[in-house]
């Protein structure tokens, strides 16, 4: 590993100045230890250079190839994790709100949650094939839990005064609903929905490596087993990049909407 | 959760459960649909037989291993991370740009790497459960009090037996919430991997609770003992965390329960 940069610049300044660089210089050394092992196996179907595989990540982005495969991937996550959220969040609403639809749906609920989504996979690749529709209802599944139990964490954790307050002042249930339970949960809902990102990520992953004929996740099997490690690790690399930005988006969303916020949540 | 809420908790379980075996009943004969009777009857011959036992254990066992080379790693790694500034200042972009990838992508690199058997599934788990547990026990270490290392810097203690009883006892709590993290993890991409190598092996039979619930899909198409084998894989999920909260609670009776 590279040494330690010690100059004589208090640590909080030097901090701030060099985490660029610092960020560089380890992954210079990573690549360079990567490199020499790589020289070292000298196959390159078990480890390629990691310049091959940059090359190969270049020609898969430059042949449109990748955005094929990106745009796959991130329609079906877009589509599902929508399909959670407008399931989980108003199922979360409703069992936040009313004793007897948490008493009926709650045990439902703790059934299914230990069942990680792919362990359905075998079961859903029986009855939807290998297409589209597996890697959907995978995601859904994943994604649904944290938007349901952090909607309904969040409504549930309202602040009682505030609910009274609004009821002493003659407003109905409906707009005490929208006006201060749904404000009030959705730093929660934001978390929940953060959550159900990286959950989703991973499980589209693995529903597209084992049942869908493209995609990213095709993809990586797909140049396994032609043996072309280096477009392999590019697209790996290419999935987790989209995956970090992901997070990101989902952060500053959380960030711009809820400010005030720390984000701690329920993670199933 | 008085007693007279309890009736309702069953309404919705068993109507679904009901529902579900009445739908199977006007299925034809021939029909490969599971229903409930018969998971039922194949949960008894899968338990019987000695095979579904067989198979969870195979499945824990590499999940163990797994857990216990990347914890072990990722301790050691956290607490000098969490301790010694310039030694996370050079190590942590490399764990911050490794994060973001998800361990069942690693897969086709295990496979070629380490090939269909056990190396494989474990290296996967290892890799799973590495992050969690880095990143709880750094975050750990750095909410231990200052002041506690400072009494014992003051007493002239070295550094590494401060690490060693100060600090890590300290980050305990923080730790144990990566472990738990990291075997819900390990446990879900454990399935997954022994699933893949189970569809993308090549016929290579591994074993596992994954792999036996791919062989019930492909070869015998038996839906039965696929709903048998999500149902066990659930309550070992749910197994394992109820023992790591009693863990914590056991040793750590002072720290507050985290979630």
């Amino acid at each position: 590993m590279a040494r330690a940069a010690d100059s004589g610049a208090p640590p909080g300044r030097q901090w701030r100045q060099s985490t660029v660089l610092l960020y560089l210089r380890s992954l210079l050394a990573l690549a360079i230890i990567w490199s020499l092992i790589a020289l070292w196996v000298g196959n390159h179907v078990i480890l390629p250079q990691p310049t091959s595989v940059a090359y190969e990540l270049f020609r898969l982005i430059a042949s449109g190839e990748m955005l094929v495969h990106a745009a796959v991937s991130l329609w079906r996550l877009a589509l599902s994790y929508a399909l959670a959220a407008l399931i989980g969040i108003p199922l979360g609403l409703l069992m936040g709100l009313w004793p007897w639809a948490s008493d009926l749906l709650d045990p439902v609920v703790e059934i299914l949650r230990p069942i990680s989504g792919i362990a359905w996979i075998p079961l859903a690749l029986f009855i939807f094939g290998i297409g589209n529709e597996l890697p959907i209802f995978i995601i859904t599944y994943v994604a649904l839990f944290p938007f349901l139990l952090n909607t309904m964490a969040g409504v549930r954790a309202t602040d009682r005064t505030l609910v009274r307050a609004a009821r002493t002042m003659g407003v109905d249930q409906r707009t005490i609903v929208r006006h201060v339970m749904i404000p009030s949960a959705l730093p929660q809902i934001l978390t929940g929905a953060r959550i159900a990102g990286g959950a989703a990520w991973m499980s589209l992953v693995a529903a597209e490596l084992i049942g869908a004929p493209s995609g990213l996740g095709f993809a990586i099997e797909w140049y396994r087993q032609l043996l072309m490690t280096p477009k392999v690790i590019a697209v790996i690399v290419v999935i987790s990049l989209l995956g970090y930005l992901t997070d990101r988006g989902l952060r500053w969303l959380q960030q711009r909407l809820t400010p005030w916020s720390t984000g701690i949540g329920a993670n199933p | 959760m008085s007693t007279r809420r309890w009736p309702r908790y069953f309404i919705l379980p068993l109507g679904l459960l009901v529902l579900w075996q009445l739908w199977g009943m006007t299925l034809p004969a021939r029909s490969r649909a599971p229903v409930p009777l018969d998971v039922l009857a194949s949960a008894v011959d899968l338990i019987a037989s000695g095979r579904l036992p067989m198979a969870l254990l195979q499945s824990l066992g590499r999940v163990g291993l797994g857990f216990l080379v990347a914890g072990s790693i990722a301790l050691v790694l956290g607490l000098l991370m969490g301790f010694f500034r310039p030694v996370e200042r050079n190590l942590d972009p490399i764990i911050e740009s490794f994060r973001p990838v998800a361990p069942i992508a690693l897969l086709p690199l295990a496979i070629l790497w380490l090939g269909t058997g056990t190396p494989a599934a474990v290296f996967i788990v290892a890799y799973a459960a590495f992050f969690p547990m880095i990143v709880n026990t750094i975050a750990g270490v750095k909410g231990v009090e200052r002041r506690l290392v400072q009494a014992a810097q003051t007493l002239g203690v070295p550094q590494l037996t401060i690490l060693r009883t100060v600090v890590l006892p300290a980050a305990l709590p923080s730790i144990f919430i990566g472990v738990r993290l990291a075997m819900g993890l390990a446990w879900m991409s454990i399935i997954a991997a022994e699933l893949a190598v189970g569809s993308k092996g090549g016929g290579g039979g591994s074993g596992g609770v994954g792999e036996m619930m791919f062989v019930f899909y492909a070869y015998y198409i038996e839906l039965d003992s696929i709903v048998v084998c999500m149902i066990a894989v659930g309550l070992v999920a749910l197994a394992i965390d109820h023992g790591l909260r009693w863990l914590q609670r056991w040793l750590m009776p002072w720290a507050e329960q985290h979630r």
